[in-house]
């Protein structure tokens, strides 16, 4: 499928749930908006913008328009896959394993499973960062770090 | 005229220590970030967005402002070394920065483009403290109708200047301004958008939405590539340029300066379209075009020091009206809103020492800049020697602090996440963040100068037309809106930014 043709039928189906909601709220009139005035206006121009990309992927030549695979071809998407999953598990240890020990897992995950650097320098520039931003944040900005199991 | 006091109350704010300390980190670390190809200074601006929260107001946005405009300086390194542009604004120096260090002129071109961006800067910023105190006085005349116009104004000249499609821009303004009524209506006090979960009902946090879709997004978007960095080996010297150098160059500074400038006042303009402009004028105006692509000097010069002197002038409308001209600019409204400070024409009656401030601490920034990119400039080179491998994980660890740190709040570093996917496929879609992010700060303001202006007419439409200002800014929004979507008229555009990038 048409790369265009798959974001425009994304949008329009945002813009129509938006009109739906922005009705739901209440429009008002012109003397006194609603809270839902501004939001119609907006997903009412998000939902017309997205038929005429939809309508212009049927009427234009379609040799330039990008398929979807196409998007991701010669790309090592699979770490961008990677690197979201490895930041995703870090906020879910954040709190748990408090700020030291998650971030230190969580630069050693990225820099051996995403990027395979040797061990030694993984477990120096993992070691010198948390700690690095640990005294940082701690000290100098006075921020409210998780402390976890290890209680820093 | 108030030009010495106000420099005097300017510098006084800018040299009190914490204020020297706190323009010293942001110019150094906008520096960096030019230098460093894969982060842009919206995206490092959003990132390091939380370090202020702890800071005094004016010593946050002094430091959130050396960020911005030392950034600029720094670009120009990475495009005449390896050939790859540190930010935006310095794409076009690449075009003969990079041919001058391939024939081992590197020094004078990294040394006329930090001597241009000093004297540009300099010229901007005294553009700038000249012109805010009479545009303050203007601002001050204006109504809600004025206000929303301007806005309008403001979001479609951003669009018209988008590197792809318009609609598609439009598209993201409609989508920002829809995200920003998220939460609960200022006026009504119902809840919108907000799916009956309780952190919506104080709308969507700037914080993650800016660094997700600014920040994440390009992490994720560089990852999957194979990014190679081969830094010029000659050594570099003669950082001064030549009397030679100065006389094809002095030209080239100045008409930057004053085109960068006027342009960074323009709203959605800024100092990507400054650079490639003054490009295009050097070039059409040289006795000697066909020098230009092959090492010119005049092609590194002129657009350093316009996009220098554009990084003042988008000042004078955030200063002054409270309006960001850029996305940038947007950032930094977020950073004064954090501190509870409303920009606008009372910023500099309420909070002199913001305003001034900020205005004090670019001069000083500007000699903290010139001292770094001469003298330091092989640091910067080592810096460039760092592999990208090793820096985004540590982007990312920045950018999950950063979330966490507003509200010590997961739940912000999972949206954080979920707006850098989203701004991951909107690159990978061609859809810019850059007016969702405009349109998502600017959003609130348009809505409550709509209501506003609705309520002083009693209803009435014609309010916007029968204002001058107002008329003006809606026409010059149709025209550019209507021009755009003249086939002919669209053709010419993309050629000029065909013919730019």
């Amino acid at each position: 499928m048409y790369a265009d043709r798959l974001s425009s039928l994304f949008w329009l189906l945002l813009g129509l749930i938006a009109i739906y909601g922005s009705v739901k709220l209440g429009i008002g009139g012109v003397r006194e908006p609603g809270s839902g005035f501004l939001p119609l206006l907006a997903s009412l121009s998000i939902s017309l913008i997205a038929l005429i990309i939809l309508l212009q992927t049927f009427v234009k030549a379609a040799k330039s328009d990008r398929t979807f695979s196409s998007l991701w071809q010669g790309l090592r998407w699979k770490r961008s896959l990677s690197v979201c999953i490895i930041t995703l598990g870090y906020t879910l240890i954040f709190e748990k394993l408090g700020f030291a020990l998650s971030t230190f897992i969580f630069l050693m995950t990225l820099l051996k499973g995403v990027e395979s650097i040797a061990w030694a320098k993984v477990l120096l520039i993992s070691v010198l960062s948390t700690g690095l931003c640990y005294l940082l944040l701690s000290f100098s900005l006075e921020s409210t770090l998780p402390k976890g199991i290890l209680g820093f | 005229m108030d030009f010495f006091p106000n420099l005097i109350t300017a510098l006084s704010v800018a040299f009190q220590p914490a204020n020297l300390f706190y323009c010293f980190v942001g110019v150094f670390l906008g520096t960096l970030i030019g230098v460093l190809p894969g982060l842009g200074p919206a995206g490092a601006m959003s990132i390091l967005l939380p370090l202020t929260f702890k800071m005094p107001a004016a010593s946050a946005i002094i430091m959130m402002a050396g960020i911005y405009y030392g950034a600029m300086y720094g670009g120009s390194t990475t495009s005449i070394l390896i050939n790859i542009p540190g930010e935006a604004a310095s794409v076009v120096t690449t075009i003969d920065g990079y041919q001058m260090a391939l024939q081992g002129r590197a020094g004078p071109a990294l040394g006329i483009a930090a001597f241009g961006s000093f004297i540009a800067g300099t010229l901007g910023i005294v553009g700038l403290q000249l012109l805010s105190p009479p545009m303050v006085a203007i601002a001050l005349r204006f109504g809600p109708p004025e206000y929303f116009s301007l806005m309008i104004l403001g979001l479609v000249i951003l669009t018209y200047l988008t590197q792809k499609s318009i609609l598609k821009a439009l598209l993201m303004a409609g989508v920002g301004i829809l995200l920003g009524m998220v939460g609960l209506d200022n006026i009504t006090g119902k809840p919108r958008f907000t799916m009956g979960i309780p952190k919506f009902m104080d709308g969507i946090g700037l914080i993650p939405l800016i660094m997700g879709l600014l920040g994440v997004s390009e992490v994720l978007a560089n990852v999957e590539k194979r990014i190679y960095r081969e830094v010029r080996k000659t050594p570099i010297h003669h950082l001064l340029p030549s009397r030679k150098d100065w006389g094809q160059s002095k030209g080239a500074i100045l008409r930057g300066s004053v085109l960068g400038f006027f342009l960074g006042i323009l709203p959605g303009g800024g100092a990507i379209l400054a650079s490639f402009v003054s490009y295009a004028i050097e070039k059409r105006t040289s006795r000697t075009p066909e020098r230009f692509g092959k090492g010119a000097i005049e092609g590194v010069a002129g657009p350093e020091s316009a996009n220098n002197a554009a990084a003042s002038g988008a000042f004078i409308p955030l200063l002054t009206l409270g309006i960001p001209s850029n996305v940038l600019m947007a950032i930094l409204i977020g950073a004064l809103m954090i501190h509870g400070i409303n920009p606008g024409p009372m910023l500099m009656k309420e909070h002199p020492d913001v305003f001034w401030g900020v205005i004090g601490s670019m001069y000083v920034g500007n000699v903290m800049l010139l001292a770094l990119n001469l003298p330091l400039i092989g640091i910067w080179v080592r810096i460039l020697r760092i592999p990208h491998s090793v820096l985004f994980p540590l982007i990312l660890l920045f950018c999950v602090i950063g979330a966490y740190s507003e509200n010590y709040s997961v739940i912000d570093v999972n949206m954080m996440l979920l707006f850098g996917v989203i701004g991951y496929l909107m690159r990978k879609f061609d859809y810019e963040p850059a007016p969702l992010v405009l349109a998502f700060v600017l959003g609130p303001l348009m809505e409550t100068a709509l209501r506003q202006s609705l309520i002083m007419s009693d209803g009435g439409l014609t309010i916007f037309f029968t204002r001058s200002i107002s008329a003006g800014c809606l026409l010059v929004a149709a025209v550019l809106l209507l021009t755009s979507f003249i086939p002919s008229l669209m053709k010419k555009r993309d050629l000029v930014l065909e013919e730019e990038t």
